[in-house]
């Protein structure tokens, strides 16, 4: 288990008035935030130096630094609405959105010399999802989202909190890993970092079966090994749109998919999933062409049709919106994703499970997508990062 | 089917891919009467310029001797370890079959890669290309990317056959491949990234000379090279109303009536329809050639195996260095007929000789380079046969 762990009590209700002027809100944390950065940046050196000498952070040291990265954390939760409540100047357990660290542990003298070099992969990824010394990224829009239904709904949807949630905790792990709270490199693994929990039932999931081995030849030619699998998606991508606005009337006016359309799309999500998890290297083997489960270990799997509202279908158009903008962004990850693993694959001959997790679950969200828009499921995408889910309705 | 009934069907079959071939050789002709006077390259070109391109071509000769032996020797270890691959891939049969052949175009890139550098390097040295070498190394990432299409393509077809016709999908497949072929010496054209000839002059030249040659009118366009080589081309491409002549812009600077050689040159190949005689000679060799892929792949379970696919391209490999000298001597042969036919039209011998010489002096071609180079790899005449031909043409046209 990673030292630097999250933990998510947030029941998920939102008071709209505090959502709405929550930017306001926020601001005498920021100052105080800033100020106590300021003062962190120092003690940061002063703990490096001891780390580098004597293997372990000071206990006073790594005490200031840890309730550095809660608070922060506690903050940006606040801020970006993964928590309701307005958290406490000094860092206390016990904030919705939360860290909990394990005592001190010796490091690496060696891996806390260089510990800026090395903390720039997990620092970009960092950066790019969530907050990093004021970089912000894809939690600037899961922002947006809860803020948008928590003021409709008053509550946050499950997805996007799961998602700000995990994005803060990643961020979290990475500046404490910067700042010699931990010699324990960031986990990206969503099932990890979230902790145990499934996902309710969703007729479109995720069958991760790699052994995280990677063959160095295939994953230095990864992109262009691709091209046929490109080229194909392509063409059955047009048919495939046809096929989905043949279904999109049947389903208007039948209930649900008809069987023939509904295998059809299906093996074109399955054979979609299987060409992004090869291309962005989260399988290891050459996918099949035609879409079969058993055309790659990492693929989507979708269920049978089953009956859809119509209310819902005739909006399909409009409904899908969201989940399209939240995947365009959640897609650009996978090329981070894709990078990471093919400079560790050609070292190492390997891919991290961390990396591999998270590209299956934005792969997973993608698939979930696409059957949303392709009318093969009324439900609507999870855009939790957890990989387990209910198997059942 | 008896041994000796097997033994007549082969050799009626190669009795007429000989007449096929000598049909087709003697359909490219320069007059048999013609008397080739003899040239001292020496009076042509100063002892400098002639030990510059010896030195230049020497050392391409060494590269290309390694790196084509770098080559085998890669193919050979692919067709040893690339069936250990399997593994790696999660899709059927002729994916599988995909996977392996795309791999080994990797590995065959892989071996080249010291080859390339060297031939950046040395033609940097001498002034001929101007890329740098990540340029020059990755600059045609895509177009290996283009490869790895198109040999699975070639994969689909060819294991998607033996799947039906284990022991005779070489039947079928030849033809396909050579309307494949077709097709692409059809479309080629199109994807050129050219632009029109801005010249007037040298357009009013060309549309003259198109007229001369009785072909109408023909498209003459320019591919922008300059940034990247200073060697000049020129070539002929397309079928029908794809059909036009590429100049490369490094070629602009030369005279005018060197132009017109050149782009009577390349007219000619249109008017002796070589485009459609190259796509001939390739069914020529398509028939023998994927017999003997067939026939080759067999201990390995044929081509509908995909162990046997990273054999196959050795197979593909050597064959094709077994035919270079063929494929070279053909080459030399319509090239010799595109030099005659725009002697006859610009009637200009002077020029041509003028012309040839430049490219001795600019792309430094070796005027008499040895003569197993020639054989086995020149695709045009050397330097010294075509200024022996342009004074032939002369000495023909003064009596």
């Amino acid at each position: 288990m990673h030292p630097v762990r999250l933990t998510v009590s947030d029941d998920r209700r939102r008071s709209r008035l505090t959502v709405f002027f929550r930017l306001l809100l926020v601001l005498p944390h920021l100052v105080w935030l800033a100020g106590w950065t300021l003062v962190a940046e120092v003690v940061a050196i002063a703990n490096w130096i001891a780390v580098v000498i004597n293997a372990e952070s000071p206990p006073v040291l790594h005490e200031f630094l840890a309730r550095y990265v809660r608070y922060a954390t506690h903050v940006f939760a606040f801020l970006f609405m993964a928590a309701n409540p307005f958290p406490g100047f000094v860092g206390r357990p016990g904030y919705p959105v939360d860290l909990e660290f394990a005592p001190r542990e010796r490091q690496s003298r060696l891996s806390a010399a260089f510990r800026l070099l090395l903390a720039i992969p997990a620092a970009i990824l960092a950066s790019l999802v969530g907050v990093f010394f004021l970089r912000f990224g894809l939690i600037l829009l899961t922002a947006a989202g809860i803020w948008l239904a928590a003021l409709i709904l008053g509550r946050a949807p499950r997805g996007l909190r799961d998602l700000a949630a995990w994005a803060l905790g990643y961020s979290a792990q990475a500046s404490a890993y910067v700042l010699l709270v931990t010699g324990r490199y960031p986990d990206s693994h969503p099932d990890r970092l979230l902790g145990e929990q499934t996902l309710p039932y969703h007729p479109v999931r995720m069958r991760v079966e790699d052994d995280l081995r990677r063959s160095r030849l295939t994953t230095f030619f990864r992109l262009l090994l691709a091209f046929p699998h490109l080229f194909w998606l392509i063409i059955w991508g047009v048919v495939a749109a046809v096929a989905a606005i043949v279904n999109w009337f049947a389903a208007l006016i039948v209930g649900r998919s008809p069987r023939v359309l509904h295998r059809f799309l299906a093996a074109y999500i399955r054979y979609t999933s299987q060409v992004y998890a090869f291309l962005f290297l989260v399988a290891g083997p050459f996918p099949g062409f035609v879409g079969h489960e058993a055309g790659s270990p990492v693929t989507a799997v979708v269920d049978g049709p089953t009956g859809q509202r119509r209310l819902v279908t005739l909006f399909r158009p409009f409904l899908v919106v969201p989940a399209l903008l939240l995947w365009t962004a959640l897609g650009l990850l996978l090329v981070p994703v894709a990078v990471g693993g093919w400079f560790v694959g050609l070292g190492r001959g390997r891919m991290p499970s961390g990396l591999r997790a998270l590209g299956a679950s934005l792969i997973r969200y993608g698939a979930q997508v696409q059957a949303y828009s392709l009318v093969v499921t009324d439900r609507y995408p999870s855009s939790s990062p957890t990989l387990r889910s209910e198997l059942q309705p | 089917m008896s041994r000796a009934v097997r033994a007549i069907i082969v050799a009626a079959l190669a009795v007429l891919w000989i007449a096929c071939a000598v049909a087709l050789w003697r359909s490219s002709t320069v007059p048999g009467n013609l008397h080739l006077p003899s040239v001292h390259v020496r009076s042509l070109f100063t002892p400098a310029e002639l030990a510059r391109t010896a030195r230049f071509e020497g050392f391409l000769r060494i590269e290309f001797v390694l790196s084509q032996l770098a080559l085998i020797s890669a193919l050979v270890f692919w067709a040893w370890r690339g069936p250990g691959y399997i593994r790696e891939s999660a899709a059927g049969r002729i994916g599988t079959g995909m996977l392996l052949g795309m791999l080994g175009l990797a590995v065959a890139w892989i071996s080249q890669l010291p080859f390339t550098v060297a031939e950046v390097w040395w033609e940097r040295r001498y002034g001929l290309l101007r890329t740098d070498y990540f340029d020059a190394i990755f600059g045609d990432w895509w177009g290996l990317g283009g490869e790895f299409l198109a040999i699975s393509l070639t994969l689909l077809i060819v294991m998607g056959l033996a799947g039906w016709f284990p022991r005779y999908w070489w039947i079928p497949a030849a033809p396909v491949f050579v309307a494949i072929a077709a097709l692409f010496v059809f479309v080629f054209p199109y994807g050129s990234d050219t632009h029109k000839l801005r010249d007037p002059q040298i357009a009013a030249d060309a549309r003259r000379l198109a007229r001369a040659e009785g072909l109408g009118k023909v498209p003459v366009e320019v591919e922008d090279v300059s940034s990247e080589t200073s060697a000049p081309n020129a070539e002929a491409v397309g079928l029908g109303p794809s059909r036009r002549v590429i100049l490369w812009d490094t070629l602009l600077d030369f005279p005018r009536d060197e132009i017109r050689v050149v782009l009577a040159h390349e007219f000619g190949h249109l008017k002796r329809n070589h485009l459609l005689k190259a796509l001939a000679w390739y069914t020529l060799f398509a028939f023998p050639g994927a017999y003997l892929i067939a026939v080759l792949t067999r201990r390995r379970g044929g081509m509908r195996a995909p162990e046997a696919v990273p054999l196959s391209l050795l197979v593909v490999t050597v064959l094709g260095l077994i035919a270079l000298p063929a494929q070279s001597a053909i080459s030399r042969h319509t090239e010799a007929e595109a030099d005659w036919v725009a002697l006859n039209t610009t009637k200009d011998p002077a020029a041509a000789e003028r012309l040839f010489r430049r490219f001795t002096r600019v792309a430094l071609e070796q005027p008499d380079p040895p003569g197993w180079w020639a054989f086995l790899t020149a695709s045009h005449p050397t330097i010294e046969d075509r200024i022996r031909m342009a004074r032939a043409w002369q000495q023909l046209h003064q009596r």
